[in-house]
């Protein structure tokens, strides 16, 4: 890193840190709008369930009750609620097989109906009121039972409950020729759990119609614009006809790479005309929104003695639970973290994802990745004990190199992966641990590691294209502009660091605008690890087009060429003479009131990347090891 | 439900309220007066993100009945700092970077802040006791450790 950075490197303030430790920030659970109401939803009691008939009539008359809406009322449109058929291209892409609001319940927590009221207390009132008759069906839990002949059928399009049969499309080689070439060959079956995302904000939305139609709506998103897009399909609308706003959000953790309560809350508001505000209580969170899908996979690797890994494959049983979701998105993911850590010849993975009546899967944290790392690294700690090899060389011989390729098929730019492992050994006393005796009594000793490989970006896979502004105002600050949002990490604090790094601004002169569909240019997202990378870049890019502006204007101004000019501290100066000087202030005002028909456009950049081939690959390592004691009994 | 008509002391300020006794504290904060610092993660009582402190005790708001909290000293997030100036607190969570999506950082505060008025000089594992039940899912509970230790050392040398 360059030595004479001035605002980048340095430790600042979380963005909008003072407004969240004063309680003045607005999550969306804390907006209110003037003739709002609160929404409620029913769910389904029973896991497997048709509804006979819902009888909604009492419910209605209750006073403050403004509407109630069951699945005749919403969109007859099948959806998925994941963002990622419209930000990924795969093959398969995300099958679809939702309502709004269902006729047969798949899950406990199935949304059944929903009711808008005056206040919380008439709602849930109201939902005591509506009577819905099920005819129970039999239910099942288990993905390897769902899958087997006469188990009870879930969605009805889907023979053994298995939606779809995946095979990773990046494979190479031959894999049973790779087998029969090893001197070791292992293989194992694990099974992971699911696991509540569990963000600290309770899912909630709200929906506001005006008077000709268009739509605003607030809500956590990590996809706002995609959002938008599939929520004007699901409604037919024009994209144009709705703005979403993301107001703070209380932690997404990939959740909000689905809907979350967005379609039944405009469907409340568009019977009503009213605002809508919409709530989930955390019960409703834990079981009506996004787990981690649960995976039964199985490896096999393939050695020979003196370690070069010959084969590796993979069979997953993905489970999606009552609804497709990120089923195949996670699974692609996963399979090309099992593949793509180790050099070899022959790679093939393929997986089925399978329905149950147990609440939906999701995007969860890692996406796939951890549960691919787990798999991998227990296979090559069971090969190197078949082998009598040190686990930690046998990883060290296998791992890629810079320049080699990645899963996705791009050039790896880093190999820190290597180094990664020696160092770690080294700092955790690898050897020497290993060399010390395993048993003292009832006690046993062991050391461990796994190592794993993570994204900057999806790409080819997934669209990478980030866009900004930068408007300069008359004092000299400037607002910077952007589609991406803010889910914790203060990606919009390191935005504004690299904003007035550029612009030989400070910090604080940096106003961000961001979070909402009308103000900036469109943006994929904030997934995979790409946020800072990829919209980091686009600043850049716009923020040097921003300073070569100013220092053009500046130039005529001093009688100097833009190449003996810099800025620094709010200040265009003459490297050679800093002296003299003006003031970005001055400049600004100059440029944007001006009478003489000469105003520059400085006020106004965008810039658009698209595939930038430094977002993929890899850019990141990590490393796990771990001294494990264990008392046994 | 019958109404009634309550007084309530928050934050230095007397706020006049018709209530029906089944609200909760939190729902007074938030629903009737607006003051959403305050915040409600679990509604049950488990994460600690409604922490409130009544007459100088940490208080789960969403797990207390407004009524009864009539006639006490009431303090939020909204309330702690003064004249413009943020509490020692406050500053230390951003300094130290002890925030992350932010949700659960006010009842994390108000939870310290009774921690510290209860014991000045704290050990990090006294800290880490007195937080014990206060939820953040970001898990970024070293720096908020740290904060609330530059805190006390703030407070110790004379900042409020």
């Amino acid at each position: 890193m360059k030595e004479d950075l001035s605002v980048v490197g340095k430790r600042l303030p979380r963005w909008a840190a003072n407004d969240i430790v004063t309680g003045a920030a607005r999550y969306t659970v804390d907006l209110k709008l003037p003739g709002m109401l609160v929404g409620k939803v029913l769910t389904s009691p029973h896991a497997h369930a048709r509804i006979k008939k819902i009888d909604t009539s009492r419910a209605k008359k209750l006073p403050g009750v403004e509407t109630i809406i069951t699945f005749e009322d919403v969109p007859h449109k099948i959806f998925n609620p994941s963002m990622m058929n419209l930000v990924q291209h795969h093959p398969e892409g995300e099958l679809e097989d939702m309502y709004v609001l269902t006729e047969k319940a798949r899950f406990v927590g199935d949304v059944v109906a929903a009711v808008a009221a005056v206040d919380g207390a008439t709602a849930e009132e109201a939902l005591d009121l509506i009577k819905v008759e099920y005819e129970v069906l039999p239910a099942i839990f288990d993905p390897m039972e769902a899958m087997k002949p006469g188990a009870p059928l879930i969605h009805d399009y889907a023979k053994n409950n298995i939606s779809l049969h995946m095979s990773f499309p990046v494979a190479w080689g031959d894999v049973e020729k790779g087998f029969s070439e090893a001197d070791v060959v292992v293989e194992a079956t694990f099974q992971t759990s699911k696991q509540h995302v569990s963000q600290l904000e309770p899912c909630s939305c709200v929906a506001s119609f005006d008077a000709s139609g268009r739509l605003t709506i607030w809500s956590p998103s990590q996809h706002f614009f995609p959002h938008r897009r599939k929520l004007a399909e699901l409604f037919d609308m024009p994209e144009g006809m709705i703005r979403w706003i993301n107001p703070h959000l209380g932690g997404s953790f990939g959740k909000y790479a689905s809907f979350g309560v967005e379609p039944v809350c405009v469907a409340l508001a568009k019977k009503t005309r009213k605002p809508v505000k919409l709530e989930y209580t955390r019960e409703e969170d834990f079981t009506g929104t996004a787990t981690r899908e649960a995976y039964v996979e199985t490896g096999k690797i393939g050695v020979k003695k003196d370690g070069t890994i010959t084969a590796l494959k993979e069979n997953m049983v993905v489970h999606s639970g009552a609804y497709f979701t990120h089923s195949s998105a996670t699974a692609g993911v996963s399979m090309a973290h099992f593949l793509g850590v180790y050099r070899c010849p022959n790679v093939a993975a393929e997986g089925d994802a399978v329905y149950t009546n147990v609440p939906v899967s999701g995007g969860c944290r890692g996406y796939g990745i951890p549960e691919a790392c787990f798999l991998l690294e227990q296979l090559v700690d069971m090969a190197a004990e078949k082998l009598g090899m040190d686990p930690l060389e046998l990883r060290l011989k296998n791992v890629k190199k810079h320049g080699e390729f990645s899963q996705m098929g791009l050039p790896l730019e880093t190999e820190t992966q290597e180094k990664c492992i020696r160092v770690g050994a080294e700092k955790i006393g690898w050897k020497e641990k290993r060399a010390r005796k395993k048993e003292n009594g009832t006690k046993r000793y062991g050391i461990g590691m796994a190592t794993f490989f993570d994204v900057s970006g999806g790409q080819p896979f997934e669209l990478e294209d980030r866009n900004v502004y930068i408007k300069l105002n008359e004092d000299g600050s400037a607002n910077l502009i952007t589609g991406a949002g803010e889910i914790g990490q203060n990606f919009l604090g390191t935005s504004a660091q690299i904003a007035a790094e550029v612009l030989g601004l400070r910090y604080e002169d940096i106003h961000i605008v961001a979070g909402d569909t009308d103000s900036s240019l469109w943006d994929p997202g904030q997934m995979a690890n790409g946020n800072c990378y990829g919209v980091g870049n686009a600043i850049i890019k716009v923020a040097t087009d921003v300073k070569k502006q100013i220092l053009e204007r500046v130039s005529k101004k001093l009688s100097v060429t833009p190449d003996e000019l810099d800025i620094k501290d709010r200040k265009v100066y003459v490297q050679a003479d800093p002296v003299k000087s003006v003031t970005v202030a001055e400049i600004c005002r100059d440029a944007i009131y001006n009478h003489e028909g000469g105003h520059l456009n400085i006020a106004q950049v965008k810039v658009h990347l698209r595939r930038q081939r430094i977002l993929h690959p890899p850019g990141q390592y990590s490393l796990m090891l771990k001294w494990i004691r264990q008392r046994v009994r | 439900m019958k109404k009634e008509i309550a007084v309530f002391n928050i934050n230095e300020r007397l706020y006049e309220v018709v209530l029906a006794p089944n609200i909760t504290l939190a729902e007074l904060l938030r629903e009737k007066l607006d003051l959403t610092g305050t915040k409600c993660a679990c509604g049950v009582g488990e994460c600690g993100s409604c922490t409130v402190l009544v007459d100088g005790q940490p208080t789960l708001s969403c797990s207390t009945l407004a009524i009864a909290c009539r006639d006490k000293k009431l303090l939020t997030i909204e309330g702690l700092a003064a004249n413009g100036e943020l509490h020692p607190l406050q500053k230390a969570f951003v300094e130290a970077g002890a925030i992350q999506c932010g949700f659960c950082t006010p009842g994390m505060i108000m939870m310290a802040k009774a921690l510290l008025d209860e014991n000045p000089n704290p050990s990090r594992v006294e800290v880490k006791e007195g937080l014990g039940g206060n939820l953040c899912r970001c898990t970024g509970y070293v720096k908020i450790i740290d904060a609330v230790m530059a805190a006390a050392e703030m407070m110790r040398k004379g900042g409020r």
